[in-house]
């Protein structure tokens, strides 16, 4: 994180008068954010959109997971358009979001084989990476059922 | 608890299985409807020089962007032997937004210019392996598969693009010549199985 707060600084300023800070972000952005946590945190990686109702609908829960569990870290990352980053920092202080969060800036085809080259491009998208290894756990395209989330954390948790 | 997880990777790895490059056309004698009333299937529309399936729908917003490329799409290769359908798999919302009346309607206020059909059972993108809306598939007059993917680089607007996918692969295939870039990657709305 340190890294993208000294190379996105005046974005950082510049967008500090709201509740969150969102970050445009690459592929490569996200993953360094994500080994920020490797041996210290299960990292929960979920990549959405404003427009894709089944990630608007299960983003609650989503956001509910990351508040109960101290040992979980959530990571959402917009895949919305440049031209709805204010929607989407509204979107992210109404459902209790914070203190940061990030927006694709990114080609399609290098964001998606730069975050997974298994994933097809489908939203919503998700990957549980795990505490100790860093290494992926699991990953799924598609809304799922709370439990496949808490099963994917706990081995996560484990690994 | 843990025969969830299994189950779904499993889902997972089934769906995540698109077509690869080279493989025959699956499903082509699936009935499909199509909202000119008519009952299809891939082999009847067949396509002298070659058969574009695109998986679609009628509020996605990705294909809501690059729907003005499905038009000029159909206008330059329709008429040089490549036959081309949409189809709309959406089952879980074929009693709402993609039921085959908005299809009708969808079709007609956008002035489709190729055949739009549903895929009653999503019988059609399983076999396929889409997994997104637009999810595209170029067949070759041997029905075999030679490009998958995105249609273009920029959703958002068609001056800004700086690969055109599809159409390169079109020109190829229209030319006899290979296929340089025969699959691609872009962002899209799940398509919804049920």
């Amino acid at each position: 994180m340190k890294k993208i707060i000294f190379f996105l600084l005046p974005l950082f300023l510049f967008n500090s008068c709201g509740k969150i800070d969102l970050f445009p972000a690459t592929s490569l952005d996200i993953i360094n954010e994500i080994k920020n946590y490797k041996g210290e945190k299960v990292v929960l990686l979920n990549i959405w959109a404003l427009w894709c109702v089944p990630c608007v609908e299960e983003f609650p829960m989503i956001v509910e997971l990351g508040r109960k569990n101290k040992d979980l870290e959530v990571i959402f990352v917009s895949a919305d358009f440049e031209d709805e980053f204010e929607q989407v920092k509204k979107f992210l202080i109404r459902a209790g979001v914070e203190p940061y969060s990030f927006i694709k800036k990114q080609k399609d085809e290098a964001f998606i084989e730069g975050i997974n080259p298994s994933w097809t491009g489908s939203l919503p998208f998700v990957v549980v990476f795990s505490k100790n290894s860093g290494s992926i756990v699991d990953s799924w395209e598609g809304k799922e059922p709370e439990s496949r989330f808490e099963v994917a954390i706990n081995i996560a948790l484990n690994s | 608890m843990h025969s969830i997880i299994k189950i779904s990777i499993f889902l997972s790895f089934l769906f995540g299985m698109e077509l690869e490059i080279g493989s025959s056309m699956p499903k082509r004698k699936l009935v499909l409807n199509d909202v000119d009333g008519r009952s299809i299937s891939l082999s009847d529309i067949k396509g002298k020089e070659g058969t574009l399936v695109i998986f679609s729908c009628n509020t996605c917003p990705w294909v809501l962007r690059w729907e003005d490329r499905y038009l000029d799409i159909a206008k330059r290769y329709i008429p040089n032997g490549v036959s081309m359908i949409a189809v709309n798999s959406n089952v879980a919302r074929f009693q709402g937004d993609d039921s085959m009346e908005e299809m009708k309607k969808h079709a007609k206020k956008m002035n489709y210019n190729f055949i739009y059909a549903q895929d009653t059972d999503a019988e059609l993108a399983s076999a396929f392996g889409a997994t997104k809306t637009p999810h595209v598939y170029l067949f070759d007059k041997s029905d075999k598969l030679v490009y998958r993917g995105s249609i273009d680089d920029n959703a958002r607007d068609a001056k800004k693009v700086e690969e055109p996918f599809l159409e390169n692969a079109l020109d190829a295939l229209l030319a006899n010549k290979i296929i340089k870039k025969t699959t691609s990657k872009a962002l899209g709305c799940s398509i919804k199985f049920n």
